[in-house]
């Protein structure tokens, strides 16, 4: 999966699931400080990636330093790199 | 101890007949019924009664995300039916959070739709990780009283009651106790309700619904007739505010009614059958609760759904108090049944009752049963002046609750 489609794939979890106008979604974006998420969101943040993507990454520790919207491309990216994406449950 | 009065200052409502109380009252002017055949309830087997009652509400974006989200259908339906019910009030916005404002709102059991995703998810799937965190908080039985109180910022008695269909009034009941005692000041307090085929079906296999109108859902329920043959579900929220009466007077509140007499209690027979005895025993609680007798009422807003044993209770229990000098007619036959908010939505189409000085008759009442007659059936709109009302309320479990309001002094 390219990072264009990674981008454009998370960014329609944001607009879905949080309500966010696609303007907002900047890479440098903090997603707790800009885009108004909070720890409950997180959870649902998580469920809507691991649709999004067909990925498991609840218990992956690295969902826990993520800040900016450019983290979660990153951290999506490398799960494809990995060969996470399409069903394969990071670890 | 010196009990406080409970006057109603302001109410609203989300029901089949509209987004709001003018909606609902043109639609009792109109005789219209929001009975309709559900698109896609035939491809639940086993499900014979196909019809229901849907609500008519706004859209709810304007609640904004970080509220609406823990919020099904019948938390948007009650934080509607709030928003009514608190402009209608004028309270004092700061006054919400002060603790001296409660919420107590009913339902049957919770979030229905909510429910039944989850139960898809971990029955169907045996899948928690497509679980989002708002789920629980949309199904709790406290959903709604948590919503309303979470989106106003109301933070003195928060609390649910959960009687199924006598959910709302047992609501409106506590919050007249709170206010009574002195522990609020104001309760905004009803009932809500969301439709869901488990809903209905839950009814069904009890052989108490409406299945023989499925091509003609607008002549069904039928309170007290004769080709009643069940009820009908509906949904929707019904809020008032009922605030003590020192404290609506010093504020310039307009006040609509007084509450003044609540009585709940419950047959200890049976776990589905309504029993005259415990159906006479809650009006004859609330008369004396009220301090008057049965003449002095003018109204009563009676429960009957158009269950064969149900509307038959009823109509013999009120026959023995009230014989047949009080008009009483159900409301059912325009919106279905409600539910745990039936007995808030009924109470505020009540007042709109005494406001306009005329009685709203038995929607689809032709030919009243046999095992009916004896009481004043209200038949054809009656204009009549109605200063004390009777609202019952009752539900599975045998529970009964029956709410005493007159006009203001």
């Amino acid at each position: 999966m390219t990072k264009e489609e990674v981008i454009s794939k998370t960014n329609e979890v944001f607009e879905k699931s949080f309500e966010i106008a696609p303007e907002r979604l900047k890479p440098e974006a903090h997603i707790f400080n800009d885009l108004g998420l909070d720890s409950l969101d997180i959870v649902d943040l998580v469920v809507g990636l691991q649709q999004k993507f067909a990925v498991t990454i609840r218990d992956d520790e690295r969902v826990r330093n993520i800040r900016t919207l450019g983290d979660v491309y990153d951290f999506i990216y490398l799960l494809g790199q990995e060969g996470s994406v399409g069903g394969s449950p990071s670890k | 101890m010196q009990l406080k009065r409970a006057v109603i200052t302001g109410f609203g409502t989300v029901s089949p007949l509209g987004s709001d109380v003018i909606e609902m009252q043109a639609g009792f002017e109109a005789s219209r019924s929001a009975v309709q055949l559900m698109e896609g309830w035939d491809a639940y087997k086993g499900l014979r009664s196909l019809i229901a009652a849907p609500a008519i509400s706004l859209d709810a974006s304007s609640i904004p995300r970080q509220s609406r989200r823990s919020m099904g259908p019948m938390s948007i339906y009650s934080v509607q039916a709030a928003q009514q019910a608190l402009a209608g009030s004028a309270l004092p916005v700061g006054l919400l959070t002060s603790g001296r404002v409660g919420c107590v709102i009913g339902s049957t059991m919770g979030g229905t739709r909510s429910i039944n995703e989850i139960y898809e998810n971990m029955a169907s799937h045996k899948d928690l990780s497509q679980l989002t965190s708002m789920k629980f908080f949309q199904c709790m039985s406290h959903t709604a009283a948590l919503n309303v109180s979470q989106h106003f910022g109301i933070n003195g008695v928060v609390m649910a009651t959960s009687a199924a269909c006598a959910s709302g009034l047992q609501a409106i009941g506590s919050a007249y106790d709170l206010i009574r005692l002195g522990t609020q000041d104001a309760v905004l307090c009803g009932g809500a309700e969301e439709l869901f085929p488990t809903v209905t079906g839950a009814f069904d296999i009890l052989f108490a619904t409406s299945t023989k109108y499925n091509d003609r859902p607008q002549l069904t329920p039928r309170p007290f007739d004769a080709d009643r043959d069940g009820l009908v579900c509906g949904e929707g929220a019904g809020i008032l505010v009922v605030e003590e009466y020192e404290h609506a007077r010093a504020r310039g509140a307009r006040i609509y009614a007084e509450i003044i007499g609540y009585h709940t209690c419950a047959s200890g027979q049976h776990v589905s059958h309504s029993s005259k005895e415990s159906l006479a025993a809650s009006m004859r609680g609330a008369l004396a609760s009220a301090r008057i007798d049965a003449g002095a009422v003018d109204y009563i807003n009676a429960h009957a759904t158009a269950t064969l044993q149900g509307d038959k209770e009823e109509a013999e229990a009120i026959r023995d108090i009230f014989g047949d000098k009080v008009p009483v007619s159900s409301l059912k036959g325009y919106m279905g049944h409600t539910l745990g908010a039936s007995g808030a939505i009924e109470l505020v189409a009540s007042l709109l009752m005494m406001q306009a000085g005329r009685i709203y008759p038995t929607k689809n009442l032709e030919r009243v049963a046999d095992d009916c007659q004896g009481i004043w059936h209200v038949q054809k709109q009656l204009e009549r002046q109605v200063n004390v009302i009777i609202k019952n309320a009752f539900a599975l479990g045998g529970l009964t609750a029956s709410l005493v309001v007159k006009s203001p002094d």
